[in-house]
Order: structure tokens, then C-alpha cells, then sequence
């Protein structure tokens, strides 16, 4: 992969990651003042996480909001995972981010 | 008008409408219009509407959380799996299949996310009210440029209600907010503290999430301490206010409907029996069906009769079990 489209990738990824970057501050710090709330598994912001990882900001975005919308005192809760994509573009880093589907040293 | 401005103003409209109704209420009976404590009533007023309306939301709750005595031995099983497992893969595991035996039960002990998200805007649509307020602009509904005016410059043991400490206009403002801070604070402090010390499982205990509460429950305070700078004192005193409500409610629950297995439950049993002592009543009635005190994990039940076997096969499933 040359330079360049290294440099594209990136910044086509730029907001995507700073959106994983916010949930994972917001998990970390402010998440656990709350204790366990979310009636579902993964939870709203595990699953916000996840729906922007895999489909991008705008509709990760979406789907993030519409879960939370979901999970009010009358939902009966319960599994509810992201829909996945049927084909996984990127590679998810261990911290959480995203980055291009290196093969080797990517 | 900008998105969020859009967003906020109905909530805007309806926090101004109680205030300004709570205002008129107290006028009437003879507290002076301009004076700060009549405001500052009006603030209370507001949550007491806000937290009532929340009450259904968390008597729901609380009745699920009884309910989760059905499933308490299926919990239990799914616990002792995973016990002692406490790499990532075994935690996610493990909520996952807790979250499958709620959703299989149709109970749900967990209080959702939106209730939480909801109270935000009304925070922001009280600081935008009291922010226009100081800027001597007046409200989107019932609150016109008079009693805009008169509130923004009204005061409370001669901190206006609009200062916040960061735009203090004088040293009271200062003093009224280090005292809200402190108070505000403790609040804080005792309500995580009975949730954590009293109201959960030796289960929840041993998991590492309850180590991060436990480190996050002396940050807190100054999370608090630090962002109180920023907010005005209306602001302040509905938050303060708030977290009163929130320690109170906590402790009717933790006192009368603890979490099964827990440090309170024990201590509301304890209490049960010293009643019935009292009044001289036998010991332990009908505490096994009561109000979540105690759970009680039957042994599976053998419906079937059970074939007799022969010494030699007996001997085998002796074996098999150990």
C-alpha cells in the first residue's frame, strides 16, 4: 500500500476513531458512575462502540441512538448485538480502534 | 435557531412553566417575588415534579429487582460457572448469559439507559434558562423579561442566583457555592457508598468492576467540586436538591427492599426477627417468601421415582458423581 492512500485511509478514518476514542473515555470514566444500567447485552455504549467500528459514524451514529431509544423501563431487554457486515473491512486495533486491513505489519 | 436550541426548546418552555407556577404559588402566600429564597423554592418545586414524574420509572425497577428471586438458582448456576474467571472473554461471557436467563425469565433487574439520557436535557434546559436569564434576555414561554430579570438578580444570602463561582460578583457568591460543593459532595459520597457498602451481592463484590467503583467513589467528589465552578447557582441548587431525592429514595430501597444476598438484606432480616421478638412472635415465619430477603436455592426436585440398580452399577455412579 503506497503512502498516500496510507495517508487517505487515515483520515477517511479520522472521525470514525475519534468517535471510538470519546465512547472509550466515556466508558472508562463516567460509564462506571452509574453502575449497570443497560437492560441489554452488549449495552447501549459497548454497542454504539461496536456499530461504529463496523458501519462507519453516521450510521453507527443511527444505530447507537436507536438502541437507546430501545432500552427504556418497559423494553424487555435482553441479547441484542450490532448487525454485522458481510464483509469486515477494517481491523479493529486492541484498544478499539480502527485501522486498515494491513496484512503482515499492517 | 441551531439544532440544539431546537431540541431544547419545548424542555425550556415546560422547566419555565412550573418555575414561573411554583413562583406564583409562593407569592400567594405571602413570600416576596424578588427575594432569593422564593426562587430558589421554585428550583425545588421543579425537581419534585421532575422526580415524581421519575417514580414509575423506579418502581418498575424495584419490583423486577424482586422478581429476580424466580431466577436467583439459574443465576446462581450461571455465577459458580465463572467463578474465579476474571479475564475479559469470562466476564462478556458471563453478562451475556445473565442477560439471556433475564430475557428468557421476561424479568429484567437493570433500570435502561434512556431515563438517564433524559435528565440531561433538562439540566442544560435549566442552564439555558438561567444563562438568558443573565443576559437579561427573556424565557421562550411563561417567563417574561420582568421575572427574567427579577430572577437572574435576585439573591440568596447575597449571592445572586445567576454568579456561578467562576463569574462571582461578589465573595458571598463564593462561600454559598464552597458550602453547595461540599454538601453536594457528601450527598454524592454517602448515597455511592450505601449503594456499594450495603446493597450488593459478595458476588458483584469480587469482580473487578467494583474495584473501579470502589477507586471512582473518591474521585468523584472532586469531579464535582471542579465542575461546580462552572455552573451558576440556580443551577447548583437544583443538582443539590436532586441528589437529596436521590439519597433519600436510595435509602427507603436499600432499608426495605435490599439487594438478595447483600450486607442489607442481612441487616433487614436481622431487623425482622427483632420485631417479631418484640412482639412475641415465633421465629422465622414467613421470611423465606417475604420481600427479598433471602434466597433460597431449592435442590432440583425428583419428580420421577427412581429405578432400582444393582450393587455393581450403584457402585459405578457412587464413583461418576465424585
Amino acid at each position: 500500500m503506497s503512502g498516500l492512500s496510507r495517508a487517505a485511509r487515515f483520515v477517511w478514518l479520522l472521525p470514525r476513531n475519534v468517535c471510538i476514542g470519546i465512547l472509550i473515555v466515556y466508558r472508562r470514566i463516567i460509564s462506571p458512575l452509574y453502575g449497570d444500567v443497560c437492560r441489554y447485552y452488549p449495552s447501549c455504549s459497548a454497542y454504539t462502540l461496536q456499530a461504529i467500528q463496523q458501519h462507519g459514524v453516521l450510521k453507527g451514529c443511527f444505530l447507537g441512538a436507536r438502541r437507546i431509544l430501545r432500552c427504556h423501563p418497559w423494553a424487555a431487554g435482553g441479547i441484542d448485538d450490532v448487525p454485522t457486515r458481510a464483509v469486515q473491512r477494517y481491523r479493529v486495533t486492541r484498544f478499539g480502534f480502527v485501522s486498515t486491513m494491513g496484512q503482515g505489519k499492517g | 435557531m441551531d439544532i440544539i436550541g431546537t431540541i431544547l426548546w419545548p424542555i425550556k418552555w415546560v422547566i419555565e412553566a412550573i418555575l414561573v407556577a411554583f413562583h406564583w404559588a409562593f407569592t400567594q402566600i405571602g413570600m416576596d417575588p424578588a427575594a432569593g429564597i422564593t426562587w430558589v423554592f421554585a428550583i425545588v418545586g421543579l425537581v419534585l415534579v421532575v422526580r415524581a414524574l421519575l417514580i414509575p420509572v423506579f418502581v418498575r425497577q424495584i419490583k423486577s429487582q424482586r422478581r429476580m428471586l424466580e431466577v436467583a438458582p439459574q443465576l446462581k448456576k450461571i455465577q459458580d460457572k465463572y467463578k474465579g474467571k476474571k479475564d475479559q472473554f469470562s466476564r462478556e461471557a458471563m453478562s451475556r448469559e445473565t442477560m439471556a436467563l433475564y430475557q428468557k425469565a421476561g424479568t429484567n433487574p437493570l433500570s435502561s439507559c434512556l431515563p438517564l439520557l433524559l435528565q440531561m436535557p433538562i439540566f442544560f434546559g435549566l442552564f439555558s434558562v438561567l444563562n438568558d436569564a443573565t443576559h437579561n434576555k427573556a424565557g421562550v414561554g411563561l417567563l417574561n423579561l420582568d421575572l427574567a430579570q427579577q430572577f437572574a438578580a435576585s439573591t440568596f444570602l447575597g449571592a445572586p442566583l445567576r454568579d456561578s463561582m467562576s463569574t462571582a460578583s461578589n465573595g458571598h457568591v463564593v462561600w454559598v457555592a464552597i458550602v453547595m460543593i461540599v454538601v453536594m459532595s457528601a450527598s454524592q459520597f454517602i448515597t455511592q457508598l450505601q449503594i456499594m457498602a450495603k446493597n450488593q451481592s459478595p458476588e458483584m463484590k469480587e469482580s473487578p468492576m467494583y474495584k473501579q467503583q470502589r477507586i471512582l467513589l473518591y474521585i468523584l467528589p472532586l469531579v464535582f467540586a471542579f465542575s461546580g465552578f462552572a455552573f451558576p447557582l440556580g443551577v447548583m441548587f437544583y443538582w443539590l436538591t436532586s441528589n437529596f431525592w436521590t439519597m433519600g429514595q436510595q435509602f427507603l430501597v436499600i432499608r426495605n427492599m435490599p439487594t438478595p444476598g447483600s450486607e442489607a438484606a442481612l441487616a433487614r432480616e436481622a431487623r425482622l426477627a427483632r420485631k417479631r421478638q418484640r412482639r412475641g412472635q415465633p421465629e422465622q415465619e414467613e421470611i423465606a417468601g417475604g420481600d427479598g430477603g433471602t434466597v433460597v436455592v431449592d435442590e432440583p426436585r425428583r419428580t420421577q421415582r427412581e429405578q432400582p440398580i444393582g450393587k455393581n452399577r450403584a457402585k459405578q455412579a457412587g464413583k461418576k458423581k465424585k
